[in-house]
């Protein structure tokens, strides 16, 4: 298109969602930056520079660099878990049985509850001494488990509450693309008398890529921030055994008004996951490609 | 054994679904012996059911009510999920007929920092945000939270249409332009039109992620403005009993589970086709 | 509404591109494209695929924007103006309608755009859509159309509107052989009565354009090669590849030597020099004959054996590749007949029907009539 009066209209697309996203973003993440830099006292005002003394204390900070591997166990893990399970889910719930249909609606239920709510209820379950866990297990004669006060229990509960909210998210996208994919390839492999086993694994799977591998990023992304369900869960118990770097800015960030340094924790998390992200991309990049998809 | 592992599946995972869901409601019901001496499972046999959790959070005991939570969510939602489908609808189209480029950030660059957006976790933006909104006197309102809400929305929207509206055939803009209408036109009559299904998931997730959003509201509302999320979790740091916590969490659900419904209805009825992909 | 004003039913204005040219990231689409088209007249761009006839076409309707030159309509500066203002139709090689409006819609939706009122719009899009044909479908969507049914929707939104300039690119190309016929016949009806119109119409086929086109246009790599009636054009190839353009299945070039007023192809076959080339230089040349202008048969020193390395049904007849010492030769024979591989034929060359090009690819001589 040529003239001034295109420009005006490709602007007027793209301009107002990005102008008002940099408008509420830009101060934020200026700020942050700035006040990284600085021991911002949130009873004085005005802010001194404190240069690198805040990063240099990151770097030494053992508790932020576990809380990151912890996280890597949490996002990578239930990442997968959830894939796995929703895949699973999405294809008995394609084309699988009579009354799928119901099925449908309740697996997507979990999806539209509130994270935080459903972690106050699950921490109601895993009560050691009146939850539902225990008291199921003494029926069957098994003796109580310390699930918020032994740390592999502790996981395990997050673990649960994780894979209980967010698997049907992976399930609805999958099943939408399950539903939209072309019949033809799945016809002539029907007539070529192939296992549902390997109709899967050649035809479906492949097709499923992009929209798997879209997912699955979304899903990183969103995992990583986990907060929610450790707040009201396992409020990063015991002892800190669940703290997640999210937990850790918010512990160290805001309940303990060191707001400087939770900024540049915040920025160096920031940094890592643009990183990670970035190389995740190219190694799907990279494996998806082959199959000529 | 195909058949066995399937239906093994589908039931093991049903109940999974069902369990912290039944556990809840069955415990809004409890009175209190129920739940202080170990856990109780079956209502009449076990124990015999009361409302007091419900009245407890419905305002009729005057503990607790939830109803105006819930409206200020409602609105909340309604017009985070407004905005960010309007203007990440522009966006997406644009993005998706036009090439932009600033020295060397091109359209997939821009597209990533939308998505980088949601990258941030909300501990770290939480100050800054509150100390914007303070200073346009934003704080504890509605339309504060949802500007901060809007600007978490948009991504999803921009991610999910972007490659929606790849999908519809340029040619038909193309038409339409050479036919009297200017881009904006264009967009409107013929592919907007078209754009239904994916503006429904687009919508659909906006919805969900609007109204379940915790740190925002906890963080930058107060007495004022308090979403549902808030007040459960408030009733949650107070001394509240477990039948009242329980009703709370079911009452909080009920809205979103009707959408669930409309979704499978929309999922059925091919809806989704071309909208993911 | 500018289109409308751009042009008036009793106000014709010609076309006019001076020195267009459009440069893609690594090559050059159109270079220097420089043609005054009168309205009236039906030109037809003739070229492959990668020719630049659609962009070229693109660019007319600016939805390319061109790196150099000016584009007129009339006293109006066109690349200037945006698109939508532009005032001119153009169908494309997909059949693209607009998917959730019925075929009444679809056809009064341009006159709406431009001002028409309600009931004259109905009006003016029953009468195209009957002189279409497709007056029972009125209240059908397009996704219930066959695809020949899908074009002619296109096409009626397309003429609907008496623009003054109509682009059509490569209508035809996705329909099946009797369809294209059958809508060809229909584009000489419909093409009647448009006196103050410029139409362009863009095609590979050559019969197409001989049987539709006023004026030829043959476009090869971005430019235009030659230009001219269609007749002359076809009896006078600029140059080898508009020859090669022009003729379906393409000409046979031989490379030749004219000596003494003999012409010898290779070792094999030397004759008397044909009248219309008698006057040229001795010195090298290439040979181009058409396909169905090679003889089987024959002997003589125009005459050589030679293998079959392809034979080709097409249609109701049939295509003959024979490798002989001095190169390939396309023979297209009417009927269906049966060859193998590696059979042994004689092939003859007709001295008076050869054309003549210098080593360059210019035509030197061509057959008289």
């Amino acid at each position: 298109m040529s003239s001034l009066t295109s420009k005006f209209y490709k602007r007027l697309f793209l301009l107002p969602g990005l102008l008002l996203l940099i408008a509420i973003i830009i101060f934020p993440l200026l700020f942050t930056i700035r006040v990284s830099m600085a021991n911002w006292n949130v009873s004085h005002s005005g802010l001194d520079w404190a240069g690198g003394a805040n990063w240099a204390r990151m770097f030494h900070d053992a508790n932020f660099w576990q809380s990151l591997f912890r996280l890597f166990y949490f996002s990578f893990i239930t990442t997968t878990l959830q894939y796995i399970l929703g895949f699973t889910a999405a294809m008995y719930a394609w084309k699988g049985f009579a009354s799928r249909r119901f099925f449908r609606v309740l697996w997507l239920v979990p999806l539209m509850t509130t994270p935080s709510v459903m972690a106050i209820v699950w921490r109601s379950i895993f009560r050691e001494d009146i939850g539902a866990a225990n008291g199921l297990l003494s029926k069957f004669g098994v003796d109580p488990i310390a699930w918020s006060t032994q740390i592999f229990p502790a996981t395990v509960t997050i673990t649960i509450a994780e894979v209980w909210q967010w698997t049907p998210f992976m399930f609805l996208i999958l099943l939408a693309g399950l539903l939209s994919l072309p019949k033809e390839q799945f016809l002539s492999a029907e007539i070529d008398g192939a296992t549902p086993w390997r109709t899967f694994w050649s035809i479906t799977f492949p097709l499923m890529a992009p929209i798997s591998i879209g997912a699955i990023i979304i899903r990183l992304i969103e995992a990583s921030k986990i907060f929610d369900s450790i707040f009201n869960l396992t409020s990063a118990g015991p002892g800190n055994s669940t703290e997640t770097p999210a937990y850790y800015l918010y512990t160290r960030g805001l309940r303990e008004f060191q707001i400087s340094y939770g900024a540049t924790m915040g920025l160096m998390y920031l940094i890592l996951a643009i990183l990670t992200l970035t190389i995740l991309g190219k190694i799907f990049a990279r494996v998806s490609k082959p199959r000529g998809i | 054994m195909n058949k066995i592992f399937k239906y093994l599946f589908i039931f093991i995972w049903s109940a999974f679904v069902l369990t912290p869901l039944s556990w809840a409601l069955v415990t809004s019901f409890k009175p209190p012996a129920a739940v202080n001496n170990g856990a109780t499972f079956i209502p009449w046999l076990q124990f015999q059911p009361t409302l007091d959790g419900w009245k407890d959070i419905t305002g009729i005991s005057g503990y607790a009510n939830l109803f105006p939570p819930l409206i200020n969510s409602a609105t909340v939602t309604f017009f985070s999920t407004l905005i960010s489908l309007t203007l990440g609808c522009m966006a997406a189209y644009g993005l998706s007929r036009f090439s932009y480029g600033w020295k060397n950030y091109k359209n997939p660059d821009i597209i990533f920092f939308f998505i980088s957006q949601r990258i941030m976790p909300p501990a770290v933006l939480a100050v800054p945000f509150f100390i914007l909104l303070k200073s346009l006197h934003l704080l504890d309102t509605k339309l504060g939270l949802v500007l901060v809400l809007t600007s978490g929305l948009m991504p999803i929207v921009v991610w999910l249409l972007v490659d929606f509206f790849n999908q519809l055939p340029k040619e038909i803009d193309e038409m339409a332009m050479l036919e009297g209408c200017n881009p904006f036109e264009a967009f409107i009559r013929t592919i907007l039109p078209l754009a239904r299904p994916g503006l429904t998931v687009a919508g659909m997730f906006a919805i969900i992620f609007g109204w379940n959003d915790l740190f925002f509201a906890l963080v930058l509302t107060f007495t004022n403005v308090q979403t549902l999320p808030v007040a459960v979790v408030a009733l949650n740091g107070t001394v509240t009993p477990f039948w009242t916590l329980s009703a709370s969490a079911i009452f909080s659900i009920l809205p979103l589970v009707g959408l669930a419904f409309v979704v499978e209805r929309f999922l059925s009825k091919g809806g989704f086709a071309g909208a993911v992909r | 509404m500018d289109s409308l004003e751009l042009f008036d039913e009793g106000c014709a204005v010609s076309l006019n591109l001076s020195q267009i040219s459009v440069e893609g990231e690594s090559e050059v689409i159109l270079k220097d494209i420089t043609f005054d088209f009168k309205p009236g007249k039906i030109y037809v761009l003739i070229g492959r695929t990668t020719s630049g006839k659609t962009s070229l076409m693109r660019t007319i309707a600016g939805l390319l924007e061109p790196t150099d030159g000016e584009i007129h309509l009339g006293d109006v500066r066109l690349d200037e103006v945006p698109i939508w203002e532009r005032g001119i139709a153009m169908v494309y090689q997909q059949f693209i309608n607009y998917p959730q409006r019925t075929v009444l819609n679809n056809v009064e939706f341009p006159l709406l755009r431009a001002g028409v009122s309600k009931a004259d719009a109905k009006a003016q899009a029953l009468a195209m859509i009957e002189k279409v044909g497709l007056t029972e479908f009125i209240n059908r969507k397009p996704s219930q159309l066959s695809g020949g049914q899908q074009q002619r929707v296109a096409i009626a939104r397309a003429l609907v509107r008496n623009t003054g300039v109509v682009l059509m690119d490569e209508p035809l190309m996705n329909l099946d052989y009797k369809l294209r016929e059958q809508l060809r016949e229909e584009f000489r009806v419909l093409f009647k009565g448009s006196e103050n119109r410029v139409t362009i119409y863009a095609t590979t086929e050559p019969s197409e354009a001989l049987f539709l086109g006023d004026e030829l246009l043959v476009m090869h790599e971005g430019r235009i090669i030659q230009h001219g009636k269609p007749d002359s054009v076809f009896e006078n190839p600029s140059t080898i590849d508009v020859a090669q353009i022009v003729n379906d299945p393409p000409m046979s070039i031989l490379d030749a030597e004219i000596r003494d007023g003999k012409v010898s192809i290779g070792n094999l076959m030397s004759f008397a020099a044909p009248a219309h080339v008698k006057s040229q230089k001795d010195g090298r040349y290439k040979i181009g004959i058409r396909a169905s202008e090679v003889v089987l048969g024959g002997s003589g020193s125009n005459s050589e054996q030679g293998e079959v390395s392809l034979s080709e049904v097409s249609g109701s007849e049939t295509l003959l590749y024979v490798k002989l010492n001095i190169g390939e030769v396309v023979l297209q024979l009417e009927g269906i007949h049966d060859y193998y591989i590696g059979q042994k034929v004689t092939v003859s060359l007709a001295p008076d029907r050869l054309f003549l090009f210098n080593l360059d690819g210019t035509l030197c001589a061509a057959p008289g009539n």
